[in-house]
């Protein structure tokens, strides 16, 4: 597989087309943002999908770049896991979306298919407290050991902003509603 | 010696010495490290106010620089490297975020001032300072220690290490 040559990039709806002929409806939904196609996929099937994208030979995503969460109990709704996978040799994108549930938030891990993806969900687990299941080292990894809570979560008390409020819109929230 | 004042002249050569001759303990920590790199170099050129930069270790040094963002996890390793500066020592507050926090105020992770930390001789307000305003903290801390009390300075009794605060 390393030596087969580079090739040109998928366009985003074709990497959809290719996820739907092969999942069905366990892909969700799937839309192209800022040029990358982004698909909501099964949790129960994550994994399943995420193999698929590194080893099937025209999707080829060998290269796990980010994995961040989105808290969206706000609005409602429980986690959003993102992930942003990058093929090299195609030099294409693709982002997956697993949402998980507000209260005891789990999803599975993906650190046996990309070693890349350890830290990653180390510091998922420790700023949004999202567990990732199968995971062979959750613990601490930017926050001092002592330090309790999940900061980047929204219902984090920031103790400074609780003696002074924020003095600015928070993020344009208040101009969206 | 502690019962007797020191001469005049003999405070002054001994101040007017040590003012001259500040080695520096760099503790960059962010985008203000390169300020204060700038600032050794040739065109600011701190070297002929005296600070010399950069001292092999804190053992060596007599002023610290901070320049940084301080996080919680940092602090404890930054009151290390300022227990280990033999006294007469003098710590330089370089920058918004090591003065009070600058930009990340209401940090979940951010020191709110390293004098939190440190006890802190000047302050050197900007985000982050030119090297300018880093050569005039200089000027100052050298006129502080032109009218310091030596045996007080040197006891060590303004800077040794506090005890942790109990709850």
């Amino acid at each position: 597989m390393a030596s087969s040559p580079s090739r040109s990039p998928l366009p985003p709806a074709e990497i959809a087309d290719r996820l739907r002929a092969q999942f069905g409806e366990d892909v969700r939904s799937a839309e192209e943002v800022h040029g990358h196609m982004t698909v909501a996929v099964n949790p129960e099937r994550y994994r399943e999908i995420a193999a698929f994208l590194r080893d099937d030979p025209d999707l080829g995503f060998d290269f796990f770049d980010f994995l961040t969460v989105v808290d969206f109990r706000p609005k409602g709704r429980g986690f959003d896991v993102v992930t942003h996978l990058y093929a090299t040799r195609h030099n294409h994108h693709v982002r997956l979306k697993v949402e998980c549930p507000a209260e005891d938030p789990r999803c599975p891990s993906l650190s046996d298919l990309w070693p890349g993806a350890n830290w990653h969900e180390r510091e998922a687990w420790e700023l949004f407290g999202v567990v990732f299941d199968g995971h062979p080292h959750l613990v601490k990894l930017v926050l001092p050991e002592q330090f309790e809570g999940h900061p980047l979560r929204k219902d984090f008390a920031l103790m400074t902003r609780e003696a002074k409020p924020w003095p600015g819109a928070v993020e344009g929230e208040e101009i969206e509603e | 010696m502690d019962q007797v004042e020191m001469p005049q002249p003999v405070k002054f050569i001994l101040n007017w010495g040590r003012k001259y001759s500040l080695w520096v303990m760099n503790f960059g920590l962010a985008c203000c490290a390169i300020e204060l790199i700038a600032t050794s170099t040739s065109k600011h050129d701190f070297m002929r106010l005296g600070v010399i930069p950069i001292a092999h270790g804190p053992r060596q040094a007599d002023l610290m620089v901070v320049a940084g963002t301080l996080t919680d996890k940092m602090a404890p390793a930054l009151k290390r490297v300022y227990d280990q500066m033999p006294d007469p020592k003098y710590v330089i507050s370089f920058g918004s975020c090591s003065n009070c926090g600058g930009p990340y105020w209401d940090s979940y992770s951010v020191t709110k001032g390293v004098d939190q930390i440190v006890p802190v001789d000047v302050y050197v307000p900007g985000c982050p300072p030119r090297p300018e305003a880093l050569l005039h903290g200089i000027i100052r801390l050298q006129e502080k220690i032109a009218g310091e009390d030596i045996r007080e300075k040197w006891s060590g009794k303004l800077t040794q290490p506090q005890p942790a605060a109990t709850s």
